[in-house]
């Protein structure tokens, strides 16, 4: 929200507010804000635009001999201008096209060498002394485009003030070393006062410990003047009054309906509204100054849109009903909208936007003027459904103080009124539902407070005094009660309900920065360590120093990936409202986004590499509490392309990933645990549809089943563009979690180990671990008392052209008590041997 | 209208994979009979020659997906039969693998935090509309909504209500604030820091992400005061910047802390002489913080009169991509390796 520091100077002069609050300097002044308003978004120097400009009266105007439609004037710029052409009189001739051109004019010149104000900001435009049709125009006369002050082109600008020619148009109207500050308006979300630059002026002079006093205009019961001749009918029926707390409204006859003087075009464009005509923008402007919207209707067209005196029903709009606004669109408005209009149609969006019906125009001789209250939820649901941002909406959205509109409406009323263009007709309507416990002085309850309650929540020892004075500078009320204070907001403050709230005022009014920084104080219990965070640190730490690349990826995917692993989307949660197609669900598993980066990496240059992912992952399902179940779940894939799977690898890949997942495991204690077994084929769990069966495993850890492990179906892998070599394994962190167990140690044994091979050869069905677990369990039953067992793979061989494996194990041996013999080892595992041919059919090769 | 036979014999060449039948003359007669055929059976016999041609590359891709099916294999084994002991599966060099810059940042501030004695809870991904606003004193349909635009499922609560996805790791602030009141009674503070990912529904450009990290901090007890918060944001900063760092705190609004500040960092790059990093304001944007809202508290039937608190949030990218002057935030998630390897 932009707001100019000269505006809020010559405001406070003017009604006597407070002392200079510009008198720290800009800088400073910028400095304190950010501390103890808010954040700026930026600032600019307005007045700038303007250098060189000048206020001149045209003393001579006659037709150009040679365009009908020029005119060629002399002016009198009092001779400030320097190095411009003169005529013997002193004159300056200037070439002007506007209709309105004539002598005894005051004008706005552009001399040569000056930058047009409108071009400013874009591609700035140097006028010179330039020949038009034989004549030397010296500059130009402006027009209130040109100067930037709203669209109007049709003639030059005006100066109804009384200014002395050669008058800077900066000195005019006080636009020297104006800074127009763009304040940040979240940070007044519920600040509806801060909206109007009356506001922010309160709250330089508070954030600076200076009192400030409101203007004696802005009070609750402000006396409104009487109707000056005869009266128009006007009747208001509020049918909504939850909606509309309250509505205001008074009639005004012999309205001039015009250009709006200067200095109110200039204040309103400093802040980036254009002009419109003297009614509209004097709401505006006054909106300006209080933060409270207003609007003005053709009190005519209301009439001839009601039955037969004029009459506003504010309602809600029925079935079908549309409405024509001000911007020129048709709504059909939502069927809770807030309306306003006559006993027989609407005429304007309440709080948003005019109906264009009712619109004050050049030929409006009569007007009503409203200045209400609107809920602000309503005014937002309105607002976001048709798209209708407005400086109303922007405002009444932030719950605008219901008190403040008779002093609102008084206002702009004296000021059409005394400016001779317009005066009142009617008595005023105030239609008033605010719960107005406390006669309008105030909105909420006061609030009571202790010294000891600021103090402690700021870390301060504010004595009663201070914190009364940081809160009556900005027109608090505060008594004493109870051994507290009771402090009541000034009316048109929204947001003082909760001691909180008073802690919050004290504490920006004293200044946050001024606050004693101490740590809390507390005992040295140690906290208690998140098992899960830890463990995901501890895997990370693993797979990166075993030469794996963490990757993060989206929480959402395409359906897309879904379809080309298999996975039903049906149990995904679907994003209902994503801006981007890429993001239509929540992932099912994390393996998915990790095969769709294998591709690119090949193709980035990257022959060989191992991803990983630590994440959450959702599938379709509630837990107790009625929110979606969530996953914690670890996931790698280790891919190489042909050549590199060629050069450091040999066989499936499917092993390779298994590798890797087992020096995970076992690095969280589960060397002897861990079990392998072939995918189920009625597993219907969402992260198992990537898998080849066959070449993929179920993984367990005891009785925990930990996740999957295994290479990728053929159409996975030719709709991800997978190399052959890729594999990969997904676990869930939660049972891995809980299976996880604490190292486990051997003692040392002071005897040397013996070690043996032996060979197996085993018929097609029999596994690998069938063989190893008979083999280990067989030997444990021979084993010589206090021995430790270890048995290591040495080779698995398979001639070509046959189903039979050959296995070669390493058994070692190890007493505690004794030397072992070799031919002890050597019968010990003879005897096994020959108990797992029985077993499981195995020959001792 | 098709020869049956002509179908059969080229079902039966798709069938043995062989991908010139797509490319086949027969096929291609076909196609080009429709032209010669009266308008009122083009359309049927079109349908049906489009019919077979996508029978064709079904029956393709699936005597592909045949070939390409590899045998089962002993998923119980160590390794292959007849692999070389230099080609058994082994880790990568370890000079190849890398944690991702973000996880270490948070690990790295994580520890600051565990030492200064917070726990750590981490954040959900997907959350109801209680968490997310309404116990964060957010009132329904209230404007300050807008300032978060979230993501929202199809999929809905009990009350109809579509689930969202968390835009602030706030979410967590009621479950926090309600598991851990009873410490309140025991005489200590709840102290706790929540990571997590977090979502905002908009457009993708080299500074703005739909999904990115945030650092929550809660600490309530008795007597807790705005100072403190103050401190400890600087406290932490000071750690982390291992550099004494100044805090500055602008008022703001926030629906559940009041007062509600933006706070931003002395720039740490340029003592505060003014660089491009930190615009030439000598102040770099960290994050939100603030007092927490009584209401919010009261939500988690916490005794506002003698308990306070303070809370804080902050985004981890920012910070790595201030540290190693990272050009483009949607890299931390595209899952490539020229970027991963650099952190290694």
């Amino acid at each position: 929200m932009k707001i100019s520091l000269n505006t809020i100077r010559a405001f406070n002069a003017r009604y006597h507010c407070a002392d200079d609050v510009l008198a720290i300097g800009t800088d400073q002044l910028m400095d304190r804000i950010g501390t103890q308003l808010g954040a700026l978004e930026g600032f600019e120097n307005y007045g700038l635009q303007f250098d060189g400009v000048l206020l001149v009266k045209v003393v001579v105007c006659k037709p150009h001999p040679d365009a009908d439609k020029l005119h060629v004037c002399e002016i009198d710029d009092g001779g400030v201008a320097k190095a411009v052409e003169r005529t013997e009189q002193g004159l300056v001739r200037v070439v002007c096209g506007a209709p309105n051109v004539r002598e005894g004019l005051t004008a706005v010149w552009l001399p040569p060498g000056v930058t047009v104000p409108e071009t400013a900001q874009k591609e700035p435009f140097v006028l010179t002394a330039k020949e038009l049709r034989g004549v030397v125009s010296n500059g130009m006369l402006a027009s209130a485009r040109e100067l930037g002050l709203s669209d109007d082109h049709e003639g030059i600008v005006e100066v109804d003030e009384q200014m002395t020619p050669g008058t800077t148009f900066v000195k005019a109207f006080d636009l020297e070393g104006d800074v127009v500050l763009d304040l940040e308006n979240k940070m007044f979300t519920h600040r509806p006062d801060c909206f109007g630059f009356m506001g922010v002026a309160r709250e330089l002079a508070g954030i600076q410990g200076m009192a400030y006093k409101s203007p004696d205009w802005y009070k609750a019961h402000p006396e409104f003047l009487k109707p000056a001749g005869s009266t128009l009918a006007l009747t208001v029926k509020n049918e909504i009054p939850q909606l509309v707390p309250r509505f205001m409204a008074i009639t005004m006859d012999k309205v001039k309906v015009g250009t709006s003087p200067l200095w109110l075009q200039v204040e309103l464009a400093k802040v980036g509204i254009k002009s419109i005509n003297n009614i509209v923008d004097y709401t505006n402007f006054f909106m300006l100054e209080t933060g409270q919207p207003m609007h003005a209707y053709d009190y005519d067209k209301v009439k001839a849109l009601s039955s037969s005196e004029a009459a506003i029903v504010i309602r809600q709009p029925r079935a079908g009903e549309k409405i024509k606004l001000l911007n020129g669109k048709t709504i059909e408005p939502g069927r809770t909208a807030i309306m306003i209009a006559t006993d027989q149609q609407l005429i304007g969006v309440g709080g948003v936007m005019g109906g264009s019906e009712t619109e004050v125009d050049q030929k409006t001789e009569r007007i009503i003027l409203e200045c209400a209250n609107f809920d602000m939820y309503s005014i937002r649901r309105t607002s976001m459904a048709h798209g209708l941002f407005t400086d109303a909406v922007t405002r009444f959205t932030k719950g605008q103080s219901p008190l403040q509109c008779p002093a609102v409406l008084a206002r702009v009323v004296n000021e059409i009124a005394s400016t001779g263009n317009g005066q009142v007709a009617g008595e005023v309507i105030d239609d008033m539902h605010h719960d107005n416990t406390t006669n309008g002085e105030t909105l909420h309850a006061p609030v009571e407070v202790s010294k000891g309650f600021i103090n402690q929540r700021l870390g301060l020892d504010l004595d009663d005094q201070g914190i009364i004075k940081l809160l009556a500078n900005v027109e608090f009320q505060i008594q004493p009660a109870h051994g507290a204070l009771s402090v009541q907001a000034p009316f048109w403050r929204a947001d003082i309900e909760l001691k909180e709230d008073v802690v919050e005022e004290v504490g920006r009014l004293y200044g946050f920065d001024k606050l004693p920084l101490d740590l809390p104080k507390r005992d040295m219990t140690p906290i208690v360590p998140n098992a899960l965070l830890h463990l995901k640190a501890d895997a990370r730490s693993l797979l990166s120093a075993a030469g794996a690349n963490e990757v993060l990826t989206y929480s959402f995917v395409h359906g897309n990936l879904l379809d080309k692993v298999g996975q039903d989307k049906s149990q995904a949660y679907q994003l209902s409202n994503a801006l981007s197609p890429d993001l239509q669900y929540y992932r099912l598993s994390l393996t998915p986004s990790l095969l769709n980066g294998v591709n690119a990496n090949i193709k980035g240059g990257y022959s060989h590499f191992a991803l990983f992912e630590i994440g959450k992952t959702h599938v379709l399902g509630k837990t107790e509490d009625d929110l979606p179940k969530e996953f914690e779940r670890i996931a790698l894939v280790i891919a190489a392309d042909t050549k590199a799977a060629k050069a450091y690898f040999a066989g499936p890949a499917y092993y390779e990933a298994k590798y890797y997942l087992v020096a995970l495991l076992e690095a969280f204690g589960l060397a002897g645990q861990i079990r392998f077994e072939t995918l189920a084929e009625d597993d219907s769990d969402a992260a198992v549809a990537c898998y080849a069966p066959g070449r993929a495993a179920t993984v367990y850890a005891g009785q925990e089943r930990l996740g999957r492990l295994g290479e990728y179906r053929a159409e996975v892998r030719a709709a991800l563009k997978l190399p052959d070599f890729c594999a990969g394994f997904e676990l869930g962190l939660t049972p891995l979690l809980a299976a996880c167990q604490p190292k486990a140690y051997t003692p040392l044994s002071r005897f040397p180990k013996l070690s043996q091979d032996i060979t197996l050869a085993l018929p097609p069905e029999v596994t690998y671990k069938e063989v190893y677990d008979a083999l280990a369990d067989e030997l444990e039953k021979r084993k010589p008392e206090q021995t430790l067992l270890g048995l290591t793979p040495v080779d698995i061989y398979q001639a070509e052209d046959t189903t039979k494996r050959h296995i070669t194990l390493r058994l070692s041996v190890g007493s505690y008590k004794r030397t072992l013999k070799d031919d002890e080892v050597q019968a010990m595992l003879r005897a096994a041997a020959a108990a797992l041919r029985e077993n499981i059919r195995t020959e001792q090769v | 209208m098709i020869d049956e036979k002509l179908i059969d014999s080229l079902k039966q060449r798709a069938e043995s994979g062989d991908r010139s039948v797509l490319r086949s003359s027969e096929l291609k007669e076909l196609f080009d009979a429709l032209k010669s055929l009266p308008a009122d059976e083009r359309k049927d016999y079109g349908q049906a020659v489009n019919e077979l041609r996508r029978e064709l590359t079904e029956l393709l891709s699936g005597a592909q997906a045949q070939r390409d099916t590899l045998p089962p294999i002993d998923v119980t084994a160590p390794f292959a039969p007849n692999t070389p002991s230099d080609k058994r599966p082994h880790l990568l060099p370890a000079n190849h693998g890398s944690r991702h810059p973000l996880m270490t940042e948070l690990d790295t501030i994580l520890d600051i935090f565990y030492r200064m004695g917070f726990m750590a809870v981490e954040s959900r991904e997907i959350d109801d509309d209680f968490h997310m606003f309404g116990s964060l004193n957010f009132p329904e349909g209230h404007p300050a909504r807008d300032d978060y635009d979230t993501f929202m499922t199809i999929q809905t609560d009990k009350n109809g209500q579509p689930f969202i996805s968390p835009a602030h790791t706030s979410t967590m602030q009621h479950r926090l604030l309600s598991s851990q009141r009873e410490q309140l009674e025991k005489g200590k503070p709840i102290a706790a820091v929540i990571p997590g990912r977090v979502f905002r529904n908009e457009d993708l450009d080299a500074r703005h992400e739909h999904t990115f990290y945030q650092l929550e901090g809660v600490y309530v007890a008795e007597g807790v005061h705005t100072g403190q918060l103050i401190a400890t944001l600087r406290t932490w900063l000071n750690s982390y910047y291992q550099k004494d760092v100044k805090v500055k705190m602008q008022p703001f609004y926030f629906p559940f802390t009041e007062p509600s500040f933006e706070f931003a960092a002395s720039c740490i790059f340029c003592e505060q002489k003014g660089c491009n990093i930190c615009s030439h304001t000598g102040w770099i944007e960290l994050g939100g913080c603030g007092m927490i809202h009584p209401n919010v508290l009261k939500a988690a039937d916490i005794d506002t009169e003698r308990y306070s608190g303070f809370a804080w949030g902050f985004g981890i990218e920012r910070l790595v991509m201030l540290k190693y002057n990272v050009e483009d935030v949607r890299y931390f998630e595209a899952a490539r390796l020229d970027f991963l390897r650099q952190f290694t």
